[in-house]
């Protein structure tokens, strides 16, 4: 720069000058350049700089040290060694001024006495009355050549000097302004770049005079609304620097995990770690991850702290959500660089549900700032006393109701498969349905809801899945409904079962059942009573053909104790026969027993083996006759 | 209840750079609101109240005590505020009177008829603000209940309120914490209309509205309302949360306490 | 050897104006050194320095103009002078002391050293001669002046943006930034004698009130200048009138 700058500032002289003292530069530069351009800090220092380059020459402070090692506290004690040196300056100047001023002063308090008074100092006016000088025109000789020439080599000496140090000053200045109108440039470049991404570029509410860039949510919880926010500033050589203050400048995020029978299963994906070349627009990126992902996390146990009686635990980085008895999840915040511990991860089966659940959190916190603004905008209730609660987020809760309703509906579901394949085992015809999830319909959404809203809805209501299907005799039919609440108690899944059984009209199962096994046991128990009344019906209408046929006289089953799976046959000798049906979800057994009377139902049949048996398997492959063809088997056993 | 206000006059060129201001402020998007609202008089001494009100069946029991507490009190001119939208004037008015009989033609899908029969109705009853400057805002009893909808003015009769004129107020709203901020201006109806005497029971067009400040000037209104006008922390809280609000806004605008008498609703 | 006559006194008398002044401002820069920590704001130390140069300016000027006057004038203690107490021959020495301070003839010596060491390159054949010094010194101030004038060293454009027209410029602001530019080169045409000393000083005023206000640019500053095609007109009704109408339906104008 100063070698391309054409102004000749410069006289040629072959030694560098050397600076001035302060107080006659300041005198000097102003009467030839107006007022300085600048004082400031970096002045001073560029001063400091200089004063290393002087010539050995010149005899004053030696002492100083060139200005790149000079640390923080150095910098503190030549400034104030500077600013004594001025002060000493301004001192001096300021006494030989009152010297003058009293010399002036004295010899004018004999013409002017009580005007000259004024400006005499005290101490003179102590020492010297007024009027005590004298003064007269003389004519003095001419100064000689020499004394002149003197004057002139002095006066030529300083004015080079000052030049000097004036066209470097200004030179100085100029290459400073040239860089920092550079560096200017290139941040405001930036800051222009980074808004037009975009991204609000405001104000610092606390710092006026500096941008800052809003990245974080507005809806989040003041602590980290607040968090969302960062100075722009500029770097050296104007670069764009992003100051998030004490704010961690790690990026975080949220780890989701499986954990499956005690071993690790599945693991969510990590943000890929930035790459080296990091840009602002980079930066800003990874500071509005982190804040979102450490709000999440804090919003996780905030809300993990209110299930407790779900079986929900906390440790100080780590949320536990049981689900079943197999399965807990489990989330924590961690480094997104972190290694993965692969040496605890036992399989990457269940990779895709940790990868679903944690995208599952993320939609639904960002779900409830948007019902935060819903809220925040919506005409305030009247000031009292009574302080807005705001509910924990709901978070947690829906992941764990569909994943414990999932859970439950897979067992039903198998569970159903196993009884049907054992009654198809035995030759009885019936089917179920399965309409799991049957409550989420996204055609319900209420069209003043934005889609995206609606659709969150849809997984924070009561999720509802029904099972229906016909028994074995015509008529009847059952349907269980699965309901389980994410939000509101009583949490957890509820079996609601009915039946429709035309030869037991009174018989309902227990409504809201919890347990599985009283579930599956109050579900066994209706095919039971089911089997029982369709061998019933199967005897009374085979039983006008059996008549036909000579000889062979079948028995005619009373369905006597049907809860129990017994039904009796009285023949006509007076010989009574039992047969008892067991089912489970295995198997379904079906035993005859010969009895003498019709009460002996008791401990006769318990002891005595069974007269004929069989039992049928969903597994089996080999023939076996169904049920029916065992009945009618046994009741022609009579003769 | 109690309500503490602070008004200022927006010229109508400053409207459009206040309200991109105050979206700035309140970090939202500025709700349109759009009201009729019907000045209602007192014409009876209280304390001659006759509670069987035809026409208010719609309301609860406890309701219906306040609003007899509310308007016999003593005499005073009271409001009764119904929201509306922009389509509902110049609609025609529905045929049977019901807004669900949805009538086959194409060309009345498109603007659906305004019922006057379903409009929903608010009684906003204020009291004169408070006398004594103690604090620099405006401060009055208030109290709201929800009307029978559809024809107000014989349940009003009831009451012994008569009916006086009726306007519509168009603005937009913000909220800002606990403050509720009104950026609203008076509509008038057209003059000339025949329906002087009730509430009309349709609509003119929107663009014969005219404003009653001719040069489309707006009033701002900050509010915020106090459970209990007893409590002097909250009445306090409630004006420094204003004062907060008018110290951000002031290089904008000067939002100030009204003239206690311009918002005097007694009945002389 | 004459006594003074009245002019000669209102000399002297104007040389001691002068030097109140410059005792004055060297205090106050004093005080002000004194008062803050570690240094007064640069923009007050600029002023103050300022000020100080314009005094010894002054001074400076008015020596050399009565130059002939000053140089004969000698001062002598008049028979009334007590000077049988040695404490006031001491007093009376510094007052009347002719030979410079050390620091100053310091100074002297470094400049004489500087000056003699310039000569001397120049016989050699080096530098310049001192008719060539002469006319730099003579023709660098003006050049300087006129570069400096030529800068615009304050408002609110570049003179980039200027000649491209400033309606153009997009600042991103809703405010309309003065451009008041024509009028200072018009002021500082007619004011020849002071005008580098004027307008560097305007530039700091400028900057002064520009550091104070930072970035803020405020609301009322833009609602006062609204953008062109909005008409300005204050409402008609006033806001009482508004309400009451709002409460009573009371027509405004008619009550």
């Amino acid at each position: 720069m100063s070698d391309s700058f054409s102004l000749p500032l410069r006289p040629l002289t072959e030694k560098r000058d050397h600076p001035d003292t302060l107080p006659i530069e300041i005198a000097q530069i102003n009467a030839r350049w107006g007022s300085f351009r600048d004082i400031n800090e970096e002045t001073l220092r560029a001063k400091i700089e200089e004063e290393k380059n002087r010539d050995s020459w010149s005899d004053e402070d030696e002492t100083d040290k060139p200005a790149e090692d000079v640390d923080t506290t150095e910098q503190r004690e030549q400034l104030y060694k500077r600013r004594a040196e001025i002060l000493q300056f301004a001192m001096q100047a300021h006494m030989e001024a009152l010297f003058a001023l009293d010399f002036v002063s004295l010899l004018l308090s004999k013409h002017t006495p009580r005007q000259a008074e004024t400006s005499m100092s005290s101490f003179l006016k102590q020492v010297a009355p007024l009027g005590s000088l004298n003064a007269e025109i003389v004519n003095p000789p001419p100064k000689s050549d020499a004394a002149v020439q003197d004057v002139k080599t002095v006066s030529r000496g300083w004015r080079v000097q000052n030049f000097n140090a004036a066209a470097n000053k200004l030179l100085n200045s100029a290459t400073r302004l040239e860089g920092e109108v550079a560096s200017e440039t290139k941040y405001w470049d930036e800051v222009l770049s980074v808004k037009e991404k975009g991204w609000k570029v405001c104000r610092l509410p606390r710092e006026r005079q500096a941008l800052g860039v809003q990245y974080g949510f507005l809806e989040a919880t003041p602590i980290f609304r607040d968090r969302g926010l960062a100075a722009l500033r500029r770097g050296e050589n104007g670069s764009l620097r992003l100051d998030k203050g004490l704010a961690p400048q790690k990026t975080r995020t949220v780890r989701v995990r499986v954990k499956h029978r005690g071993q690790l299963t599945g693991c969510s994906k990590l943000p890929e770690s930035p790459p080296d070349t990091v840009s602002v627009e980079r930066t800003i990126l990874q500071a509005r991850d982190t804040v979102y992902e450490e709000e999440l996390f804090h919003e996780l146990m905030r809300e993990a702290r209110i299930m407790g009686s779900q079986g929900v635990t906390t440790r100080q980085n780590l949320v536990r959500l049981p689900i079943s008895q197999e399965q807990e999840i489990l989330l924590d915040l961690v480094d997104a660089d972190a290694p993965a511990d692969d040496a605890e991860t036992e399989s990457t089966e269940h990779d895709v549900l940790a990868d679903g659940l944690s995208h599952s959190i993320r939609i639904l916190l960002a779900y409830a700032h948007r019902q935060n603004l819903r809220r925040r905008t919506q005409p305030p209730p009247a000031l009292s006393n009574k302080r807005r609660h705001t509910p924990e987020y709901q978070l947690l809760r829906p992941v764990m109701a569909y994943l414990q309703h999932s859970a439950h509906v897979r067992w039903l579901e198998s569970f159903l498969k196993d009884i049907y394949g054992v009654l198809r085992a035995a030759g009885l015809q019936c089917e179920f349905q399965a309409a799991p999830f049957s409550s989420v319909s996204l055609p319900r959404m209420h069209p003043a809801v934005p889609k995206v809203e609606a659709l969150v809805q849809q997984f924070l209501m009561p999720f509802e899945s029904t099972f229906s299907g016909n028994l074995v005799t015509p008529q009847s039919s059952f349907r269980v409904k699965i309901r389980t609440n994410p939000v509101t108690p009583p949490f957890g899944s509820l079996y609601d079962i009915s039946v429709d059984l035309p030869h037991h009209a009174h018989v309902q199962p227990p409504s809201r059942v919890g347990l599985q096994s009283d579930a599956a046991a109050a579900l066994t128990h209706v095919f039971k009573l089911d089997i029982v009344s369709a061998i019933a019906a199967h005897g009374s209408k085979s039983a006008p053909e059996g008549t036909k046929k000579e000889g062979e006289t079948g028995l005619t089953w009373e369905a006597a104790y049907p809860h129990h799976g017994e039904l009796l046959a009285l023949s006509a000798t007076g010989r009574s026969k039992k047969l008892k049906v067991t089912l489970s979800r295995d198997e379904l057994t079906a035993e005859t027993y010969s009895m003498r009377g019709i009460d002996g139902h008791g401990q006769a049949a318990g002891t005595k083996p069974p007269s004929h048996s069989q039992t049928w398997k969903s597994e089996q492959t080999d023939s076996q006759p169904s049920l029916m063809d065992f009945v009618a088997e046994v009741s022609r056993e009579q003769s | 209840m109690h309500e503490l206000l602070l008004f200022a006059s927006v010229p109508a060129h400053q409207h459009h750079e206040l309200l991109q201001q105050l979206a700035g402020l309140t970090a939202m998007q500025p709700r349109h609101r759009l009201e009729r609202r019907l000045i209602f008089k007192a014409y009876r001494k209280p304390g001659l109240m006759n509670t069987r009100v035809g026409a208010s069946q719609d309301l609860q029991g406890l309701e219906l005590q306040r609003l007899n507490k509310m308007l016999n009190g003593g005499m005073f001119y009271t409001q009764v505020v119904g929201p509306v939208a922009e389509t509902d004037f110049g609609a025609k008015p529905s045929s049977s009177g019901d807004a669900h009989v949805s009538i086959s033609g194409l060309e009345d899908q498109s603007s659906p008829p305004y019922s006057y029969e379903d409009q929903p109705w608010k009684l906003e009853f204020r009291d004169i603000p408070e006398a004594g400057t103690r604090s620099a805002v405006t401060a009055r009893l208030m109290a709201s209940a929800t009307l029978p909808k559809g024809d107000i003015t014989s349940p009003m009769n009831a009451w012994g309120y008569s009916f006086i004129t009726e306007y519509v107020v168009e603005g937009d709203v913000f909220v800002l914490n606990d403050i509720v901020i009104f950026l609203h201006r008076v509509l008038l109806y057209p003059t000339g209309a025949q329906e002087s005497h009730g509430p009309r029971r349709q609509l003119p067009a929107y663009r014969e509205l005219s404003p009653l400040e001719r040069t489309g000037s707006y009033v701002l209104q900050a509010a915020i309302t106090v459970q209990d006008g007893g409590n002097q922390e909250m009445m306090r809280t409630a004006s420094q949360h204003l004062f907060g609000l008018r110290e951000q806004l002031k290089s904008a605008v000067r939002l100030e306490q009204a003239d206690r008498l311009s918002l005097d609703t007694r009945a002389k | 050897m004459s006594s003074l006559n009245q002019d000669q006194i209102k000399t002297l008398e104007q040389s001691r104006q002068r030097l109140i002044q410059l005792t004055h401002s060297l205090a106050s820069l004093i005080t002000s050194l004194n008062q803050s920590d570690p240094l007064p704001s640069w923009t007050s130390l600029q002023s103050q320095a300022t000020i100080i140069s314009n005094n010894l300016l002054t001074i400076s000027d008015h020596l050399s103009d009565n130059r002939d006057l000053l140089a004969n004038v000698v001062a002598y203690p008049d028979a009334s002078y007590p000077s049988r107490v040695p404490t006031n021959n001491v007093a009376l020495e510094q007052v009347l002391r002719t030979k410079l301070d050390p620091r100053v003839e310091d100074w002297v010596a470094r400049g004489r050293r500087a000056g003699s060491s310039d000569s001397a390159a120049l016989g050699h054949g080096q530098g310049l001669s001192e008719q060539a010094l002469s006319d730099l010194w003579h023709w660098a101030p003006v050049e300087a002046n006129q570069e400096a004038r030529r800068r615009n060293w304050g408002g609110n454009f570049t003179l980039e943006e200027r000649e491209m027209g400033i309606e153009k410029v997009v600042t991103g602001l809703t405010r309309v930034l003065d451009d008041d530019d024509d009028d200072d080169e018009d002021q500082s045409d007619s004011e020849e004698g002071e005008g580098e000393a004027d307008e560097m000083e305007i530039v700091g005023v400028r900057r002064r009130s520009g550091a104070g206000a930072g970035l803020e640019f405020d609301i009322a500053a833009a609602n006062n200048t609204p953008g062109a095609g909005t008409k300005v007109v204050a409402p008609v009704v006033p806001l009482e009138e508004i309400l009451r109408f709002m409460t009573t339906g009371a027509v405004p104008g008619q009550r």
